[in-house]
């Protein structure tokens, strides 16, 4: 038979908690962008139609400024972001060229289906300086995605449209099934915009992009329904440690 | 918008393949799925321009040569007389009528027109509807069709302040209210502008005689209508994104002839009112801004062949821009039309670096905070803000809510954190440690006021280790816990009413809220153990279904046989073995046994799970464990 000194408890294993994978992937994303050069910068949920809207090139008439797109709250008076342009928009108020800012958070749209919600995370970057080029903000978009995924992943530009970049872009990423999965919007920053915060649009010039938290979470996680983050399941929250 | 590939390719003379075209559009920026022989296109709202085959094929001619071979009538029109006042000319600047009479009516189509129904399958309507429609889908001009006999009287075009009942031509009754650009007839409103026409004034199989409206309508004016009266409609799609104001007698050059390849015309006269001029945008030409844009090298020429090609015009080192490009104002407009021609793909990138800014530690206590909470055990939580009533006149009210249940800004996170634990409950989970940081918004002297939150719940045993399993939280516990880690900070848990949670658990729920504020050097002092994982697992989809547990206590009086008995346990593999644990641990030093229970959970992904099939997975482990000499399972026969 054996001795005591055979006897070895079983391993005490502590319960060890879990970010949320939504906060996690955040922090990855700034993390990085951080080391790219990129400051932190923060702002409210709640603003003004000036800040999301206006200041952004987002004309009065725009589908996204409807009741059905955009919460507003206490009688029109402000809403709640629908992006988090606004945040660089404080910042650039704020200070001067050259600069570069990340900001990342919540932001809301009147959407509730099982692919989209009414709150969702979002991180927006921004550099402006003099002689900033598109090419430029294709090799910071390269960097980005080689860093989130891999330097094998497939990556095309597709032009698109939005209120403050001209020209603007989609990139989508080749999945391992070869379909095309967009991961981000970007551009160069409109002119107008960078007037509208006091900027002289002919000496300088920046680059922006944005993404969606969840959309790179359900991609690099393996997560098929956007609502599993939100309903606080143990079962699911247990799994990102 | 459906385009189908056939009815492009027959205007371009190098016939490329469908793949080819694909490739194309989606180098210009135009989205599509493909759906046999049809693009479905789903194009950006600021390109109008492109809602139509024509302007797919203006973009398309800087990769193709493009046949203009649409017949138009090129005879001389007569003048229209009609007794029409537009009384809102800064929202209908631009607008023309054709009247016009056949003798008959076709009853089948053949050519382009034919085409268009069969090969995106749409339902025929009436021959002048028809027309109207194939005219939209060709030039990208939408036209309204009335029945001139039924318009008899003076018409308007008006922005009025209405609030009467208005019946569709789709037999659709709305109450139209505030404002609305409308037709008036006899002032009875006969068309919603940019949206959708009148029954009253609406065209038949009969109708021989129609009285055609090509208008141009400023988009703010028309952004909104379809949605606010729940109108699917095609024509406000294009004038929300705005038209063409120089295209109307083309267009309506286009209708005569269409109408006149299937039957003769007995009379027609013409009538264009423009209430304003149609300003030709020009930019200057600064193919050196165009490079520094993109970060390209290239040539004038090269630069303003592209534009030409786009149906751009250049005099005098100005770029004229087309009267349907209404989206075209800048220097860097003109720099995306360059790089879509070269290809957003075939753009060299350029190495940037960014000179480091600085690294912010506003975050620093927030994240410390963080890591310690996952030390002790606690899983974060993100919860949305909207909730269904107010707490307090501190409250912020949504406007528009989705729903009843969401109308209010949460005002505490510690309610969200309640409905989270029970949720958690209800799946029979019995250790549930949760924290949230999040902004709460309230109102405050009628100032929108922000702080930042942290707020803890937990209930239930301390965890299921053999050490803690028998352990219940309570507020002893979690107070003597949080303390000895960070004594100089309050966390001031309270034991929260368990009364609305409506379930049968008695276990206490203690819980706090505190401003991250409050917290500084304890906090920022703490040596965190967690460290944020570098990785990123995949997920395993949860299952909502019942769990099923068992207990298996051993007595191993063979003490060289413990490690290899949990080693055999705690990795025994089965698909519905969810989780197994050991929750108890006894030496007893006086016989020199030791006791040893684990716990297994049992849970299926797409059933719910039996008796037999717990039994199954149980019988086998016993069945191995009862063959180790040394090892025993009390209460076994």
């Amino acid at each position: 038979m054996s001795s005591n000194k055979d006897i070895l408890p079983p391993e005490l294993i502590k319960d060890r908690g879990s970010l949320h994978p939504i906060n996690h992937m955040k922090d990855s994303i700034m993390s990085l962008l951080v080391s790219f050069g990129f400051e932190v910068v923060d702002g409210p949920e709640i603003e003004t139609e000036e800040f999301n809207f206006d200041m952004l090139n987002i004309k009065k008439t725009h589908p996204a400024r409807q009741m059905h797109d955009t919460f507003y709250v206490e009688k029109k008076s402000n809403l709640l972001r629908t992006h988090t342009s606004p945040v660089q928009i404080r910042g650039m108020l704020e200070k001067k060229p050259p600069l570069a800012f990340i900001s990342g958070g919540k932001v809301y749209r009147k959407d509730d289906d099982a692919t989209h919600l009414p709150m969702f995370h979002q991180i927006e970057g921004i550099f402006v300086n003099e002689n900033v080029s598109f090419a430029q903000l294709k090799d910071l978009i390269y960097k980005i995605i080689y860093s989130l995924f891999s330097e094998s992943v497939q990556l095309r530009f597709r032009p698109s449209y939005f209120p403050f970049t001209e020209p603007s872009a989609e990139v989508d990423i080749l999945s391992k099934e070869g379909k095309w999965i967009e991961i981000l919007g970007c551009g160069l920053v409109n002119p107008i915009v960078l007037e509208n915060c006091n900027i002289n649009s002919n000496k300088y010039s920046g680059l922006a992009f944005g993404l969606g938290i969840e959309r790179i979470a359900m991609l690099k996680h393996g997560i098929t329904d956007i609502r599993e983050f939100y309903k606080s399941n143990l079962d699911f929250l247990s799994q990102f440690k | 918008m459906k385009i189908a590939y056939s009815h492009l390719v027959s205007h371009i003379q190098d016939s490329p393949t469908l793949e080819m075209v694909s490739d194309s559009l989606f180098q210009l920026g135009h989205e599509h799925e493909i759906e046999g022989n049809i693009f479905n296109m789903e194009f950006t709202p600021n390109r109008g321009d492109c809602l139509s085959v024509n302007g797919l094929l203006r973009d398309l001619s800087v990769f193709y040569n493009i046949n203009h071979d649409q017949k138009v009538y090129t005879e001389k029109l007569d003048e229209l007389q009609i007794d029409f006042e537009n009384l809102s000319q800064d929202i209908c600047p631009h607008i023309s009528f054709l009247k016009l009479e056949v003798d008959d009516i076709p009853h089948t189509y053949k050519g382009c027109l034919n085409d268009y129904f069969v090969d995106l399958n749409l339902n025929k309507n009436n021959f002048f509807t028809d027309i109207s429609n194939y005219i939209s889908y060709e030039t990208g001009q939408p036209t309204h069709c009335y029945d001139a006999n039924k318009v008899n009287g003076k018409l308007i075009f008006q922005e009025l302040n209405t609030n009467q009942e208005f019946e569709t031509l789709l037999d659709k009754k709305i109450n139209l209210t505030d404002k609305n650009s409308v037709f008036l007839l006899n002032n009875e409103v006969i068309n919603l502008a940019g949206v959708v026409g009148g029954k009253s004034t609406s065209c038949s199989s009969e109708t021989k005689t129609v009285l055609v409206e090509c208008a141009f309508f400023k988009p703010e004016k028309i952004i909104g209508k379809s949605v606010k009266y729940d109108i699917q409609s095609e024509a406000s799609h294009k004038f929300e994104r705005s038209v063409d104001p120089a295209c109307h007698e083309t267009v309506i050059r286009r209708f005569i002839h269409l109408v006149s390849e299937y039957s003769n015309i007995k009379k027609m006269s013409f009538v264009s009112y423009n209430f304003g001029n149609i300003k030709a945008h020009k930019i200057p030409v600064d193919v050196s801004k165009i490079n520094q844009i993109i970060g390209i090298n290239l040539s004038e020429d090269e630069y303003l062949s592209y534009l030409l090609k786009l149906g751009f015009t250049i005099e005098n080192s100005f770029i004229t821009v087309p009267s349907y490009r209404s989206d075209i104002e800048t220097q860097n407009d003109l720099a995306e039309e360059v790089a879509r021609v070269i290809g957003y793909n075939n753009i060299q990138k350029k190495e940037l670096s960014i000179p480091k800014g600085n690294i912010s530690s506003n975050n620093d206590i927030e994240n410390k905070l963080r890591y310690f909470l996952l030390d002790q055990g606690f899983y974060e939580v993100v919860n949305s803000p909207f909730v269904n009533s107010c707490s307090d006149t501190s409250s912020i009210r949504v406007d528009n809510p989705l729903d009843s249940n969401r109308e209010y800004l949460r005002t505490n996170l510690i309610s969200s954190l309640l409905d989270n634990l029970i949720y958690n409950e209800r799946r029979q989970k019995d250790s549930i440690k949760l924290f949230e940081i999040s902004d709460i918004y309230t109102l405050k002297d009628n100032q929108i006021d922000r702080i930042r939150r942290l707020s803890i719940i937990a209930s239930g045993r301390v965890g299921h280790n053999y050490e803690d399993f028998s352990k219940k939280i309570n507020l002893d516990y979690l107070t003597k816990l949080f303390k000895k880690s960070l004594p100089g900070e309050n966390f001031d848990f309270q034991i929260l009413n368990r009364d609305q949670t409506k379930t049968k658990i008695k276990n206490e729920i203690i819980g706090c809220e505190v401003d991250i504020s409050n917290f500084s050097t304890d906090v920022i002092n703490y040596k965190e153990i967690s460290k944020c994982p570098d990785t990123f697992v995949q997920y395993r989809p949860i299952s909502e279904l019942p769990f099923s547990q068992r207990d298996l206590s051993f007595s191993i009086k063979d003490h060289t046989k413990c490690k290899f008995l949990e080693k055999f346990i705690l990795e025994y593999d089965d698909e519905l073995l969810k989780k197994v644990f050991i929750f108890d641990y006894f030496y007893n030093e006086k016989n020199t046994e030791i006791k040893i229970g684990f716990r297994f959970v049992f849970q299926s992904t797409d059933t719910t799970i039996t008796e037999m099939q717990v039994n199954n997975v149980m019988d086998a482990i016993i069945e191995f464990t009862k063959k180790i000499d040394g090892i025993s399972i009390p209460g076994l026969n």
